[in-house]
C-alpha cells in the first residue's frame, strides 16, 4: 500500500490487482462479518432507551421523510436530555414497501422501544403488521389513510386521518367562494394515501352538494397533464380538488394555472409542504389546504419547537410533517416517563425485560394526554388520534415567486 | 377539429422528449449494440446542471447545502452548458462501464448491468449532493412570453412549444451530421459493421465515444428542458422517461435515428388519445406497442432486418 | 445474523435462478419479477379469500401454503407456456425488452384492477409460521429442492441441450436439438421457480401488490445472475444471497450505502467478466480444499 502511494507511475496495474483482491476478500468476508456484525444488542444502548425512526430518506416519498427527520432530530434534542433518556435511531425506508419492511425488521432486531414510521400509508400496510406480531409499538407520524389504527394493537397514529382532515378544506372553500357548484377532482389512483383522501374528498363534496363534473385519474411519478387538464377545463369547473403527492401535486396546481384555470384549488395533506413552493412557484398562490398544524399555536411546546425550527432553517415556518414527527417522538418519550413514574417502588423501567417494556409502554401510549405542538392530544382505544385543532391554511406566495407560507384562515 | 388540433399538441409535445430520450439510446446502440441504462440518470444531470447554471441554489440538504454559483446565467445559455457537462458525464460512464468490457471482449449483456451501477451511483450521487427535495427552474427563465399560447381554440404550454422547437432542431441537425459529414459517415460504417469499418481505416473506438459524447448531450437538454417544463423532482426524475425510452427505442426500431423520432411522436400521440377515464393504463400504451411490434415486425418500424445470430 | 435478512437473501438466491434457466440455454428473459408477481398475488388471494385454506388453528396450515404453491406453479406455467411460444421467437435483447415489455404491462394492469387490490394491494396475509427462522427453515429447503433440480437438469439430457444452443444454437439445431421446446421448457421452469417463490414472499412480506414486480427487480435479479455466474446453478444462488445482502449490510455507511452498492454492481463484471461462480473456479477450490484437508489429516 505504501510503496504504492509514492509510486504513482507503477500504480494503475497494482491498483487493478488490489482492488481485485479487495473484491474478493469482501465476497469471501461477507457471509463471516454478517454473523458477526449483525449481533443485535438487545436492551438499551449506552444506558438510552433506543426509538426507532423509519422514514423515506430516498425515492420519491424522500420530500416528506426530510421534513420528517427534522422534526425528529429536534424532539431528540429537546427530549434526550430528559430523564429516561432516549436515543434516536434513523433508518431509510426508502419509498417502498420493501425498503421500509427491512428497515422496521433491523429497528425491532436492534432493540427498539418504539418505532416511527414509516413514511407513507402504502408502506405502513406492508411493514406495521411486522412490528404488531413482534409487539413492538408503532406511533406513525404522516399515515392518514383510513385503517391505519386497525392494523393491530400496537399501532397508533398521531396524524389526523383523511376522513377528518379532507372535508374541511372543501368547506373552507365553500365559505371563501359562494356558489362554488360545479367541481373537478385529481388523484393519484395507484397510491394508498391518494385513493383514501380521494374518497373522502368524494364524500364531503356530496355532502355539500356540489356537483363532480369529472374525476380524473393520474399515476405517481406522472409529471405531465396538459391532456388531463384540458379534458377537464372544457367541462368548466368551478372549484379543483387534488389529492397527489408534494411534486405531481406542484405540477398539477402550475399547469392549471398556465392552462388558464381562475378558479379556487383545494390539495390534500401529500401537498401539505413547503417543498412543494419551488414546484409550482407563484403559482401555488391561494392554494387551500387544510392542517392538522398551526405555528400560530401558542402553547409553550409549540413555542419552544418553533424556535429550535426556526433556528435551524433560517426562520421557516415549521411544517406539518416535521410538527407530526416531533410530537410522535415527544408522545414515546412521555409515555416512557410516565411509565417510569408509575412501576412499583425497587422496579426500574431499565430492569424490565425488552418485550415486556415494550407491552406497558403501548397501553401506557394509548391511554395517555399529551400537550404537543398540536396542540392536546390522546388516542382511542384502536390508536386512532384524538385532535382538538384543525386549521385551513391558504398558500401566500411571496413577491419572488419561490417563497412562501401557509397562512392560517379565521 | 380544436379536440383534434388538442390532442395533437399534446401528443407531439410530450412525443418530442421521448424522441430526444430515445435518441441518445439509439446512438450509443447502433455502435455498441446494447443499451446504456445510465443514460436516465444522465437526463437527470442535465436538468440539475441547468438548475446550478442558471444560480439556482441548493436547499437544506444535502453535502452542498446552502450552495449556489455565484454567476446566474440566462436560460438559453445554461441549456447548452448543461448539455456539454452532460456529454462530459456520459463519456466518463463509457470509459468506466462500457471500455473495460470491450477490452476484455466480454459478453455485451454485462454492459446492461454495469451501465445500471455507473446510473444507481449517479442517481445516489445527486442526493448526496443535494439532498432529494424538487428543485424548479423558475417560471420567469423565458422572460416576457405568456405562459399559454393559443391556436385556433386549442391551448398549448408555451414551455411545451419550446421542447418541441428544439427538439425539431436538435434531429434536423443531427440528421443532417450523420448524412452530411465524414465523421456521421463513420458513426453509420461503424454501426453497420464494425469490422469492415475498422478496415477502412475509422476508429470505432472514436466514433463510440463521439456516439456516447452526442447521446448525453441530448439527454442533458431534454433534461435541461423538462426540468423547465415540470420542475425536477428529485434524484430518481428520469427513471419513468429511461424506461419508456426504451418503447420508443424498440418501436421505431433499434439503432434507427429516424426511427427513434416516429417511435417517439407516435407514442406521445397513442399516450394523448387515452380516454381520461382509462388514464391509468396510460403507462401501458407504449409497452403495448412495443410488445405487438415486436411480434409482428421485431426490427421496429424503420430498423434494419434482423442478422441470424446475435 | 439477522434472520429477517437471510430469508430474503434465500428468495434473491430462488428468483436468481428463475433468470439464469433460460440465460442457461442463451435467453435473456427478464420475466421473472412478472412471474413472481403472479406467484404472489395467487398466495395472496388465496389465503385471504377462501377461509376453508385457513384451517382452524391459530397459524395458516403449511399444507394450504403447498396447495398454494401448486395453484401458483400451475398458473404461471401455463402462462409462461402460451407467453413463450410467442417471445422465444426473439432474441438477445429484444427478448429481454419484450420481456421488460410484459412486466410492464402486467404490473399496470394490475394496478388498475380491483379484484388484485389495486394500487393498495392484499394485506394481512395469514402467517404459516410465527417466526422467521421457520420461513428460513421452509425457504432453505425449497432452495435446496430446487438447486438439486437445476443439477441433476445439467446433468441430463434437456440440460445439455440447453448448453448446447446457449454455445451455438444453429450448430445444436443441426444435431437434432429441438431448439424450440428447450427454450420453452427453460422459459416455463423459470415461471415456476419464480411463481413458487412469489407465494413464500407474500407470506412472508403478509402483504402484496402490483409494485413486486417492476423494471427495477427485473434489472435488480438479472444483476444477481451476471454478478454470480451464468454457467452454474451455484453462480446466481451465490449473487442472489450476495447482492440482496448488500444494501441492507451498508446500512452502517448510511447515505453512501447505495453509492457503494452501485460501484459493486459496476466493478463486478468488469472483474469478474464470468462472474464470480465459474465451473473452473468450483474446480480449483474444491482442489484447494482437498489438498488442504490432505495436509491437514494426520498420516497414518
Amino acid at each position: 500500500m505504501g510503496q504504492m502511494i509514492r509510486r504513482p507511475s507503477s500504480c494503475k496495474p497494482q491498483l487493478a490487482k488490489w482492488l481485485k483482491a479487495w473484491l474478493k476478500g469482501l465476497l469471501i468476508a461477507f457471509p463471516v462479518a454478517a454473523t458477526t456484525a449483525c449481533q443485535a444488542p438487545q436492551s438499551q444502548v449506552d444506558n438510552r432507551f433506543p426509538i426507532g425512526a423509519v422514514i423515506a430518506l430516498t425515492g420519491n416519498y424522500s420530500i416528506i421523510g426530510q421534513d420528517q427527520r427534522i422534526g425528529l432530530e429536534l424532539a431528540q434534542q429537546v427530549f434526550s436530555k430528559r430523564e429516561p433518556k432516549t436515543e434516536l435511531l434513523i433508518e431509510d425506508g426508502g419509498s417502498d414497501e420493501l425498503t421500509a419492511t427491512n428497515a422496521f425488521r433491523s429497528q425491532i432486531s436492534r432493540g427498539a422501544i418504539a418505532l416511527i414510521g414509516p413514511s407513507n400509508s402504502q408502506q405502513a400496510f406492508a411493514a406495521d403488521p411486522l412490528a404488531d406480531r413482534a409487539g413492538v409499538p408503532v406511533v406513525a407520524a404522516s399515515n392518514t389513510a383510513n385503517g391505519i389504527p386497525e392494523i393491530g394493537h400496537f399501532i397508533s397514529r398521531v396524524s389526523a386521518p383523511v376522513s377528518v382532515v379532507a372535508p374541511l378544506s372543501i368547506a373552507a372553500a365553500i365559505k371563501l367562494n359562494p356558489g362554488l357548484h360545479r367541481t373537478a377532482i385529481f388523484y393519484t389512483q395507484d397510491d394508498a394515501y391518494s385513493t383514501s383522501e380521494f374518497k373522502n374528498f368524494e364524500i364531503a363534496a356530496h355532502k355539500k352538494h356540489l356537483e363532480i363534473v369529472t374525476v380524473q385519474r393520474t399515476n405517481s411519478g406522472e409529471m405531465d397533464f396538459q391532456k388531463q387538464i384540458n379534458d377537464n377545463l372544457s367541462l368548466k369547473p368551478e372549484l379543483i380538488v387534488i389529492s397527489a403527492g408534494p411534486s405531481d401535486g406542484g405540477n398539477l396546481v402550475r399547469q392549471l394555472r398556465e392552462l388558464g384555470y381562475g378558479g379556487p384549488i383545494v390539495a390534500g395533506n401529500g401537498m401539505n409542504s413547503p417543498n412543494i413552493f419551488p414546484v409550482c412557484q407563484r403559482y401555488c398562490d391561494g392554494l387551500l389546504i387544510a392542517q392538522a398544524y398551526s405555528p400560530e399555536l401558542a402553547t409553550p411546546i409549540n413555542n419552544s419547537f418553533l424556535k429550535l425550527y426556526q433556528q435551524r432553517n433560517h426562520g421557516a415556518t415549521p411544517p406539518q410533517f416535521s410538527a407530526q414527527a416531533f410530537t410522535a417522538y415527544q408522545v414515546i418519550h412521555q409515555a416512557l416517563q410516565t411509565l417510569q413514574a408509575t412501576l412499583p417502588k425497587g422496579t426500574t423501567i431499565a430492569s424490565l425485560p425488552l418485550q415486556d417494556l415494550r407491552q406497558r409502554l403501548n397501553r401506557q401510549i394509548l391511554s395517555g394526554t399529551y400537550a404537543t405542538p398540536l396542540g392536546d392530544i390522546r388516542f382511542t382505544p384502536d390508536g386512532e388520534i384524538r385532535q382538538n385543532n384543525f386549521y385551513v391554511a391558504q398558500v401566500k406566495m411571496n413577491p419572488d415567486g419561490t417563497t412562501g407560507r401557509f397562512r392560517l384562515l379565521p | 377539429m380544436d379536440d383534434l388540433l388538442q390532442i395533437l399538441l399534446n401528443g407531439l409535445s410530450v412525443g418530442a422528449v421521448y424522441a430526444l430520450f430515445a435518441l441518445g439510446y439509439t446512438l450509443v446502440f447502433s455502435v455498441l449494440g446494447v443499451i446504456n441504462f445510465a443514460h436516465g440518470a444522465i437526463f437527470t444531470l442535465g436538468a440539475y446542471f441547468t438548475y446550478l447554471l442558471i444560480g439556482g441554489g441548493v436547499g437544506s440538504n444535502g453535502l452542498l447545502a446552502g450552495f449556489q454559483l455565484p454567476v446566474g446565467l440566462p436560460f438559453w445559455l445554461a441549456l447548452p452548458i448543461a448539455g456539454l457537462l452532460s456529454a462530459a458525464v456520459a463519456l466518463g460512464v463509457e470509459r468506466v462501464a462500457f471500455r473495460p468490457l470491450r477490452k476484455r471482449n466480454a459478453d455485451p449483456l454485462l454492459a446492461l448491468i454495469t451501465s445500471l451501477g455507473a446510473g444507481v451511483i449517479l442517481v445516489n450521487l445527486i442526493q448526496l449532493l443535494m439532498g432529494a427535495e424538487s428543485h424548479s427552474i423558475p417560471t420567469g427563465s423565458l422572460g416576457s412570453l405568456p405562459p399559454a399560447l393559443s391556436f385556433g381554440g386549442a391551448h398549448i404550454r408555451t414551455v411545451q412549444v419550446l421542447l418541441l422547437a428544439v427538439s425539431t432542431v436538435l434531429v434536423g441537425l443531427l440528421t443532417a451530421w450523420i448524412d452530411g459529414t465524414r465523421s456521421g459517415k463513420g458513426l453509420q460504417a461503424v454501426s453497420e459493421d464494425p469490422v469492415t469499418a475498422q478496415l477502412l481505416g475509422i476508429n470505432s473506438g472514436q466514433m463510440i465515444q463521439i456516439a456516447f459524447g452526442l447521446s448525453g448531450f441530448l439527454a442533458g437538454i431534454a433534461g435541461g428542458l423538462v426540468g423547465l417544463s415540470v420542475s425536477i423532482a428529485g434524484p430518481y426524475f428520469g427513471i419513468g422517461y429511461g424506461i419508456k425510452g426504451l418503447g420508443v427505442l424498440v418501436l421505431g426500431g433499434l439503432g434507427s435515428v429516424p426511427g427513434a423520432v416516429l417511435g417517439g411522436l407516435i407514442i406521445g400521440l397513442a399516450e394523448a388519445l387515452v380516454p381520461s377515464d382509462l388514464s391509468g393504463y396510460k403507462d401501458a400504451v407504449a409497452f403495448g406497442f412495443l410488445f405487438l411490434m415486436l411480434l409482428v415486425r421485431p426490427q421496429g418500424l424503420l430498423g434494419k432486418p434482423l442478422p441470424n445470430k446475435v | 445474523m439477522d434472520t429477517t435478512l437471510l430469508q430474503q437473501m434465500l428468495l434473491g438466491a430462488l428468483l436468481g435462478i428463475s433468470v439464469y434457466l433460460p440465460l442457461r440455454c442463451g435467453q435473456l428473459s427478464l420475466a421473472t419479477p412478472g412471474f413472481y408477481a403472479i406467484g404472489g398475488t395467487v398466495a395472496a388471494l388465496l389465503s385471504t379469500r377462501i377461509t376453508a385454506l385457513g384451517g382452524d388453528g391459530a397459524s395458516y396450515p403449511i399444507s394450504s401454503v403447498l396447495l398454494e404453491m401448486a395453484v401458483a406453479a400451475l398458473v404461471t406455467g401455463i402462462l409462461a407456456l402460451g407467453i413463450g411460444k410467442v417471445v422465444l421467437r426473439l432474441r438477445g435483447i429484444y427478448l429481454a425488452i419484450s420481456t421488460i415489455a410484459l412486466v410492464e404491462i402486467l404490473r399496470v394492469v394490475s394496478l388498475n384492477l380491483s379484484f388484485t387490490g389495486g394500487a393498495i394491494g392484499i394485506f394481512g396475509i395469514p402467517q404459516p409460521f410465527a417466526t422467521p427462522e421457520a420461513y428460513v427453515v421452509f425457504t432453505s429447503l425449497l432452495l435446496a429442492v430446487v438447486c438439486w433440480l437445476c443439477d441433476r437438469l445439467e446433468r441430463t439430457r434437456p440440460g445439455l441441450a440447453m448448453a448446447a444452443i446457449r454455445e451455438d444454437e444453429l450448430a445444436a439445431a443441426s444435431q437434432g436439438i429441438n431448439t424450440a421446446n428447450t427454450k420453452l421448457l427453460a422459459f416455463v421452469l423459470s415461471a415456476l421457480v419464480a411463481g413458487v417463490t412469489g407465494v413464500i414472499a407474500a407470506h412472508f412480506l403478509n402483504s402484496w401488490n402490483a409494485r413486486m414486480g417492476n423494471f427495477d427487480a427485473s434489472i435488480t435479479t438479472l444483476a444477481f445472475v451476471v454478478f454470480g455466474g451464468t454457467r452454474t446453478w451455484l453462480g446466481p444462488v451465490v449473487g442472489g444471497l450476495v447482492l440482496t445482502a448488500l444494501p441492507e449490510l451498508l446500512r452502517p455507511v448510511g447515505d453512501l450505502r447505495l453509492i457503494v452498492y452501485g460501484l459493486v454492481i459496476l466493478l463486478g463484471p468488469v472483474l469478474f467478466p464470468q462472474g464470480v461462480i465459474t465451473p473452473e473456479r468450483l474446480s480449483r477450490w474444491s482442489r484447494m480444499l482437498r489438498q488442504r484437508l490432505r495436509l491437514e489429516a494426520p498420516t497414518p
